[in-house]
C-alpha cells in the first residue's frame, strides 16, 4: 500500500514536472491587431454564413494591415497561426471553452487550421474543415509569432466584441446506419436471450415439479 | 443440534455404547465413524459435501479468493464482476466527456443533469432490488436487470441531444442496483465472522469499475481512432459497445453459473420445502419501522454516494483545472476507483477485526472514524490547488470514503435477518440519493468552482456521519452506551409474530441469532464457554 501511494506521487511529481515549463503567458490585452484577415465559406449549398464539415472549405486570407506597411511593427513576425475560434454565444456556460487574457491558459481558440510563413503581402489557405470540429459560431484570428512561437500580433475576421461576420459551422452526427443496426442487434439479443433462458428454466422446474408430485 | 449436544454429553461422561472410540467419546469428529458419533459433515440438499468449512447455515467460514469452488466462491467471483461491469457502465462516459460535450454540444448544465440521471435511476432499482432478492433470489435479480439495461447502453450510440444523452445515463444508471444483489448474495454465502471482508471486498473490487472504466475507454477510443480510423466523433460512439458487449456476457454466465443459497437456487428449495415464501409486507415493514435503516441510508449516501459523485467530475476536474490531456486525466481519475482493490475490502477487515475485540460497538467507532476522516480529507482536496499535492491527497481521501462503505456494510447484515434484502436495497438507494443531492446541490451551477463544490462537500460528509452515534443495538450497546439485558434471539424473534413462530418459521433467524453472538466482541463470562459446546462444531 506504501509503495502504491510513493508511486503514485512519484507518477504526480512527474507530471507536475512537465506541467510546469509553461512561463508566465504572453496577454492578449497586449498585442497589437497589426494584420488583416478574411474568411470566406467555399459551400456546395448555397445557405449564406453556414458551412458543412466535411464537405466545405474555408478560405482564410491575411496580410499585414495596409496601413502598418512601413511602421516596422511587423519586424519579428517568423510565423502566422490560422486558428478557428468560438464566438462568445458558443462560450457561454461552458467553462472549457473560456477565454482567458493569458494565452497560456486561453481556450477561446481550440483549433488550428494552419501555420504558414510570415510575409508583408500575405497569403491564402484553403482549408478543408475536419470533421472533428463541433457544431457552434465561430470567427477566425491570425496570431504572427516570432521564431520561439510567442504571439506578437495578430488580426480576426470579427469586431473587438467578436459580434460580428460570425461564421457558423454544422458539424456531423457521428452517426451511421451500420452503428445503429448493430446497436438493434445486440439489444434485441440480450433480451430475447433472457426471456428464452427464463422460459426453459420455468419449464424445466415445472416437469421436476410434477416429477416429485408424481412420485 | 440439540440431538449433537446430548450426543457429546453423553459421550463426555462415557456411557456404555456411545462410542467406539473409547471412554469418553471426545475424539475429533472428522475420523471415519462419523456416522456413529453422530455428526454428519455439511453437505448440500443434494448431498454434495461443501469445498469450504461451513457453519450451520452452509454459510462458508472462510473466503478463499484463489477459488472458484461452487458455490460460496464462484458466487464471489460472479457477484463482483458482474457490480464491477455495472460500474463500467454507468461510469463509460464521464471520461470521453470533452469529446461527447462536443459532438452534442453539451452545456455545463447538461454534463450536470447527466451525471445526476446516471445515478438517480438506481434509487429506485436499488430499492426494488432489495425486495426482488427476498423474493426471488440475487442470481435472478442480478442477471435480469443486467441484461435488460443492456439495450439502453447500446442507445448511446444513437444519441444525438443533450436530452437523449440524459435519458440513456438515466436508464443505464438502474443496473446499478446489482450492488444490492452482490450485498445481498455475500451475506447469504458468508458466516457473520467474516461477513465484513466478503461484503467489503466483492463490493470494492466491484467498485474498481468505476476507475478501471476511466483507463479503459479512452483507450479504446484511442484503439478505433487511431486503427479503425473513425472519426472521433463516430468513435466514441463505437467504444461504447464494449461495457455493452461485457454486461451481455456476464449476464449470461450469472444466470448459468450462479445458485442463490449454498443449498441451492430459490426454485428448488421452495419446491423441497427448505425455503418458505415470505410475506412481502411483513418483510416491508420490519424494514420501515427500524430507524437504523434510515440512519445507515444517511451516512452511506455521504461515503458511497461522495464516491459516485467524485467518479463523474474528477476527470474533468483535472482536465479542466490543471489543463491536461485526455488520457493523462484519464489515468489520473482512475486512481481514485482503482484504490478499491484494497480500501474498501479493508474497511470491511477492520470492521471484522474491531468486532473480534470490541464487538458491534467496535464497528460503529470504526465506521465513524474512517468516515469522518474521509471528509476532513475531502476539504483538503478542494483547498489544494498544485497538481502533485492534489493527486497525493486524491488517493489517501479515495482510502478513506471507499473503507467507510466497506465499514458500514459490515454493520448492515445485523440489522435484521428477515428484511436483509430490502435493508441492504435502502442503504445502497441511500448512497445513490446522497449522490444525487451532492451533485445537484454543489456540481450543477457556476455558483460554486468545482475546487469549491468538493470542499463544501466534505464538510456535508463530516456533518452526515454524526447520526453513526444513535445506532443502538439492545444486545449489544452503541458508540456510548452499554448493552443491555436483551439477547441476540429477543432482538431478531422480535421481527416473527406468535403465529409466525407457531408455524416454526423463525428458525433461519434463530439460526443466525445463534452465530451473530460473536457481535459481542471478547468476553470472560462462564455463560460464552457453554455457548461453545452446542454450537455445531463443523
Amino acid at each position: 500500500m506504501v509503495s502504491r501511494a510513493q508511486i503514485g506521487l512519484a507518477l504526480a511529481l512527474g507530471l507536475l514536472a512537465l506541467v510546469s515549463t509553461a512561463e508566465g503567458g504572453v496577454l492578449f490585452s497586449n498585442l497589437t491587431r497589426t494584420l488583416a484577415v478574411e474568411a470566406t465559406i467555399q459551400s456546395t449549398n448555397s445557405t449564406t454564413g453556414v458551412a458543412h464539415v466535411g464537405s466545405d472549405h474555408l478560405v482564410v486570407s491575411w496580410a499585414l494591415n495596409s496601413s502598418l506597411a512601413d511602421s516596422g511593427l511587423d519586424a519579428k513576425y517568423v510565423n502566422v497561426n490560422i486558428k478557428l475560434c468560438y464566438a462568445p454565444v458558443s462560450q457561454t456556460d461552458r467553462g472549457w471553452r473560456k477565454t482567458n487574457n493569458d494565452l497560456h491558459k486561453d481556450k477561446t481558440c481550440g483549433k488550428g487550421i494552419g501555420s504558414q510563413k510570415y510575409v508583408p503581402g500575405g497569403n491564402t489557405t484553403n482549408w478543408r474543415i475536419t470533421k472533428d470540429v463541433p457544431g457552434a459560431i465561430y470567427f477566425v484570428r491570425v496570431y504572427a509569432v516570432d521564431a520561439d512561437g510567442v504571439q506578437l500580433g495578430f488580426g480576426q475576421t470579427t469586431n473587438a466584441a467578436k459580434s460580428s461576420n460570425l461564421i457558423e459551422i454544422l458539424p456531423i452526427s457521428g452517426r451511421h446506419a451500420s452503428i445503429d443496426v448493430a446497436s438493434a442487434i445486440f439489444s434485441v439479443f440480450s433480451v430475447g436471450s433472457l426471456i428464452s433462458f427464463l422460459g426453459v428454466e420455468a419449464i424445466r422446474s415445472k416437469k421436476a415439479a410434477n416429477a416429485r408430485a408424481g412420485k | 443440534m440439540a440431538a449433537n449436544s446430548d450426543f457429546q454429553e453423553r459421550n463426555a461422561k462415557g456411557e456404555p455404547g456411545s462410542s467406539l472410540h473409547g471412554v469418553t467419546g471426545r475424539e475429533p469428529v472428522f475420523q471415519m465413524t462419523m456416522e456413529t458419533v453422530g455428526e454428519k459433515e455439511a453437505t448440500d440438499l443434494k448431498g454434495r459435501k461443501f469445498a469450504l468449512p461451513v457453519d450451520s447455515e452452509h454459510k462458508a467460514k472462510t473466503v478463499r479468493l484463489y477459488s472458484v469452488a461452487a458455490p460460496h466462491m464462484r458466487t464471489f467471483h460472479l457477484s463482483w464482476i458482474a457490480f464491477m461491469i455495472c460500474f463500467f457502465s454507468t461510469f463509460a462516459a464521464p471520461p470521453l466527456m470533452p469529446v461527447i460535450r462536443d459532438n452534442l454540444g453539451l452545456t455545463k448544465v447538461d454534463i450536470g443533469n447527466a451525471g445526476i440521471a446516471s445515478v438517480a435511476g438506481a434509487v429506485v432499482s436499488r430499492l426494488l432490488m432489495g425486495t426482488i432478492c427476498d423474493l426471488v433470489g440475487p442470481r435472478y435479480g442480478c442477471a435480469i436487470l443486467m441484461m435488460i439495461t443492456a439495450p439502453a447502453i447500446f442507445c448511446m450510440p444513437l444519441v444525438s441531444t443533450p436530452v437523449g444523452f440524459i435519458l440513456v445515463r438515466f436508464f443505464i444508471g438502474f443496473c446499478l442496483a446489482t450492488f444490492v444483489s452482490c450485498q445481498f448474495w455475500m451475506s447469504s454465502m458468508f458466516n457473520s465472522k467474516i461477513v465484513g471482508i466478503a461484503n467489503g471486498t466483492a463490493a470494492g473490487w466491484g467498485n474498481m469499475g468505476g476507475g478501471i472504466v476511466q483507463l479503459v475507454m479512452p483507450l479504446v477510443f484511442d484503439i478505433i481512432r487511431r486503427d479503425i480510423g473513425s472519426e472521433k466523433f463516430t468513435a466514441w460512439r463505437i467504444a461504447f459497445f464494449v461495457p455493452g458487449v461485457l454486461q451481455v456476457m456476464m449476464g449470461l454466465l450469472v444466470l448459468t453459473l450462479g445458485q442463490d443459497l449454498p443449498d441451492g437456487n430459490y426454485a428448488e428449495l421452495k419446491r423441497e420445502g427448505e425455503k418458505v415464501n415470505d410475506s412481502f409486507q411483513k418483510v416491508f415493514l420490519y424494514a420501515v419501522t427500524n430507524y437504523r435503516t434510515y440512519i445507515f441510508a444517511l451516512t452511506y449516501g455521504y461515503c458511497f454516494g461522495v464516491e459516485l459523485t467524485v467518479d463523474n467530475i474528477i476527470a474533468e476536474y483535472f482536465y479542466d483545472r490543471f489543463d491536461l490531456n485526455l488520457q493523462t486525466a484519464g489515468i489520473i481519475a482512475s486512481t481514485f476507483g482503482l484504490m478499491n482493490l484494497f480500501s474498501r475490502p479493508l474497511g470491511g477487515v477492520l470492521s471484522d477485526v474491531v468486532a473480534a475485540r470490541w464487538g458491534m460497538r467496535g464497528r460503529l467507532w470504526n465506521l465513524w472514524i474512517i468516515q469522518t476522516v474521509g471528509g476532513v480529507l475531502c476539504i483538503v482536496l478542494g483547498l489544494t490547488g498544485q497538481l502533485g499535492p492534489a493527486i497525493a491527497v486524491m488517493l489517501i481521501f479515495s482510502f478513506f470514503v471507499q473503507a467507510a462503505c466497506g465499514a458500514t456494510f459490515g454493520v448492515i447484515p445485523f440489522i435484521s435477518r428477515r428484511s436483509l434484502g430490502i435493508i441492504s436495497g435502502a442503504t445502497g438507494a441511500g448512497g445513490n440519493i446522497g449522490a444525487v443531492t451532492t451533485q445537484g446541490i454543489f456540481f450543477m451551477s457556476s455558483k460554486y468552482t468545482t475546487e469549491d463544490g468538493i470542499m463544501l462537500m466534505g464538510i456535508m460528509i463530516v456533518a452526515c456521519t454524526l447520526p453513526v452515534i444513535f445506532v443502538h443495538f439492545p444486545q449489544w450497546g452503541s458508540m456510548f452506551c452499554p448493552p443491555s439485558k436483551a439477547t441476540e434471539e429477543d432482538y431478531y424473534i422480535s421481527e416473527w409474530s406468535k403465529e409466525e413462530q407457531s408455524n416454526g418459521l423463525h428458525h433461519a433467524s434463530m439460526k443466525f441469532a445463534e452465530n451473530s453472538k460473536s457481535e459481542r466482541g471478547r468476553q470472560s463470562s462462564p455463560r460464552s464457554k457453554e455457548e461453545t459446546v452446542v454450537v455445531d462444531g463443523v
